[in-house]
């Protein structure tokens, strides 16, 4: 009788030992290319089950150090990525780019804080501006795994166009189409192009920040020109060829087209929102919820076309 | 007393064949405390020819979009009032329809947390048909500064208003749109300033249907509405708790 209440309290502290077990990424460094590195965020959107861990980030390793592109949604992860760092090369972390303002790409700071971290001088400004709510945001989203997590500034403006690092060479590439500031990194040496999220693929893309979808458009249309033999999207799988330039063009055309066409014919926000999304979307992660979420930060501007 | 309410209550229930429930469907809490301060002892029925519709969450808590629809109880209507459970001012408007109006509109409004959003609409007959959505939210949209409140271009653009008319195989729609800053009373030294009264009238000057505002109707309110004869020309009035009043031509 006591044996078993003894092994029923001793089972109970297991049960209660794994939920108080510490939150785990469980981050695994891919290596895409040589000297590169991606960490594949999930096709979610945030939530306390995921840890914000939908976004991908990467490194990329020379003579002289390495090179981290943006550090995650919170200092845990930013903590998690610099352990895999070190499990794959014994060179310092050189620099540290934030891509740009968004939580899931800069709140990972922290962990960096003995680095120069740069971004460009509008990201830092946004950062400064808008981080605190964006982390706020983030705690209620995700919970305990942002725990101590706090906006950690980037530590300098980038002030050239290419960084030459080792037998690397980047091309760093600013646009605005997404968040208003928005670093392309192009790897002169393998090839390897970090789009951020001026590039989504196979997961909705997200409009609150941006300066109007024809920005967005336009800047597309001209990355097209870059050469690369690989494309790292700042969430969703990572590509050879066009197609994630061929599938943002068409998305973003399509709810210029639906936002235009609603407004000319008087509908109100929440007919719009009902509206389906194009059967060729069908297989991208979250278009209905992000659709929506458009619908919200974009449509008051093209009813006002139409007054 | 109440013998006569229940049997009001089942006679409007088999007559308009509505969903008789005394439990609410959206299982606010506050429901009963809601019910008792917008319809007191009335008799009620949840209807589902009331639509509330609403995103499931609110993606900008200052600007959640927000239909409202008893056109199923068209020329049946006198009055429908909606409000959000959980805002710290729960009344968002009372409309007061016109036959030659379709009893439905959209506006955007402020949410301060999740929270059942509700029109309830007095028939008649003196029974209210209860409709409501709930909306996922995080919150602040009431204790938010209007945004009019950092940039004083309202002060100098106060009531200047846009309006289109959007014709429709069977009458039309008209969209408007009012610079106003809208401001709760709720944000620290900042006094309530909002739209109270809308009057939606004939081309000869009559008052055709009527809305009473509160607090929680977004800044720079759009409001859409329907009409059913595209002949007729309309214009709005409107007076806000500080007395200004705008007019304009539809």
């Amino acid at each position: 009788m006591f044996k078993k209440i003894a092994v029923g309290i001793s089972l109970l502290f297991l049960i209660g030992a794994a939920h108080a077990s510490p939150l785990n990424y469980n981050l695994k460094a891919e290596n895409v290319a040589e000297n590169t590195w991606v960490f594949q965020g999930k096709l979610e959107d945030f939530s306390n089950l995921n840890g914000g861990n939908i976004v991908n980030t990467g490194f990329v390793v020379t003579e002289e150090g390495v090179v981290v592109i943006d550090t995650g949604p919170s200092l845990r992860y930013g903590k998690a990525m610099r352990k895999a760092i070190e499990s794959v090369t014994d060179k310092p972390i050189k620099v540290v780019f934030n891509t740009h303002h968004h939580p899931d790409h800069f709140l990972g700071n922290q962990a960096f804080s003995d680095v120069d971290i740069q971004a460009l001088p509008e990201t830092g400004k946004q950062i400064a501006m808008h981080g605190n709510a964006f982390a706020e945001n983030m705690y209620r989203l995700v919970g305990d795994w942002m725990r101590s997590t706090e906006v950690y500034l980037p530590s300098r403006p980038i002030e050239s166009d290419h960084l030459k690092l080792g037998s690397h060479s980047f091309k760093l590439m600013s646009y605005t189409g997404h968040s208003g500031s928005d670093l392309v990194i192009l790897d002169e040496k393998t090839g390897v192009l970090f789009a951020a999220d001026m590039i989504f693929f196979q997961r909705a893309l997200t409009t609150p920040h941006t300066p109007g979808l024809h920005v967005w458009l336009d800047e597309i249309a001209k990355m097209r020109d870059i050469e690369f033999s690989l494309l790292i999207p700042g969430h969703g799988p990572l590509v050879e060829d066009a197609r994630a330039f061929d599938q943002m063009s068409a998305y973003l055309a399509w709810l210029d087209k639906v936002m235009t066409e609603s407004a000319k014919e008087g509908l109100s926000m929440t007919e719009v929102m009902r509206l389906p999304v194009k059967p060729e979307f069908k297989d991208i992660a979250l278009k209905r919820r992000e659709f929506i979420r458009s619908v919200v930060h974009l449509y008051p501007k093209y009813e006002e076309k139409y007054f | 007393m109440k013998l006569k309410y229940a049997a009001a209550l089942l006679a409007a229930s088999v007559s308009l064949g509505a969903q008789a429930s005394q439990s609410d469907p959206l299982e606010s809490p506050l429901w009963d405390y809601m019910r008792q301060l917008f319809i007191g002892d009335a008799p009620y029925v949840f209807d589902d020819k009331v639509s509330v519709d609403v995103p499931e969450f609110a993606e900008d808590p200052t600007q959640v979009p927000i239909t409202v629809n008893a056109a199923a109880l068209s020329g049946n209507i006198q009055k429908i009032v909606t409000w959000a459970d959980l805002n710290p001012i729960q009344h968002i408007f009372t409309y007061y329809p016109h036959p030659d109006i379709v009893p439905r509109v959209s506006l955007r409004i402020k949410v301060q947390q999740g929270s059942a959003v509700r029109a309830a609409v007095l028939t008649k007959d003196g029974v209210w048909h209860i409709g409501g959505s709930y909306l996922d939210a995080a919150g602040g949209g009431c204790t938010t500064a209007s945004v009019g409140n950092a940039n004083p271009y309202w002060e100098s653009h106060l009531g200047e208003t846009k309006s289109r008319f959007f014709p429709r195989e069977e009458g039309g729609r008209y969209k408007f749109k009012i610079v106003h800053p809208m401001d709760t009373g709720l944000v620290d030294a900042i006094p309530e300033f909002y739209i109270e009264q809308v009057v939606v009238k004939s081309e000869s000057g009559q008052d055709l249907a009527k809305m009473e505002l509160s607090q929680p109707v977004s800044e720079n309110p759009v409001i859409t509405f329907d009409v059913r004869n595209k002949q007729s020309k309309y214009s709005v009035w409107m007076r806000d708790n500080g007395g200004n009043e705008f007019e304009t031509a539809l």
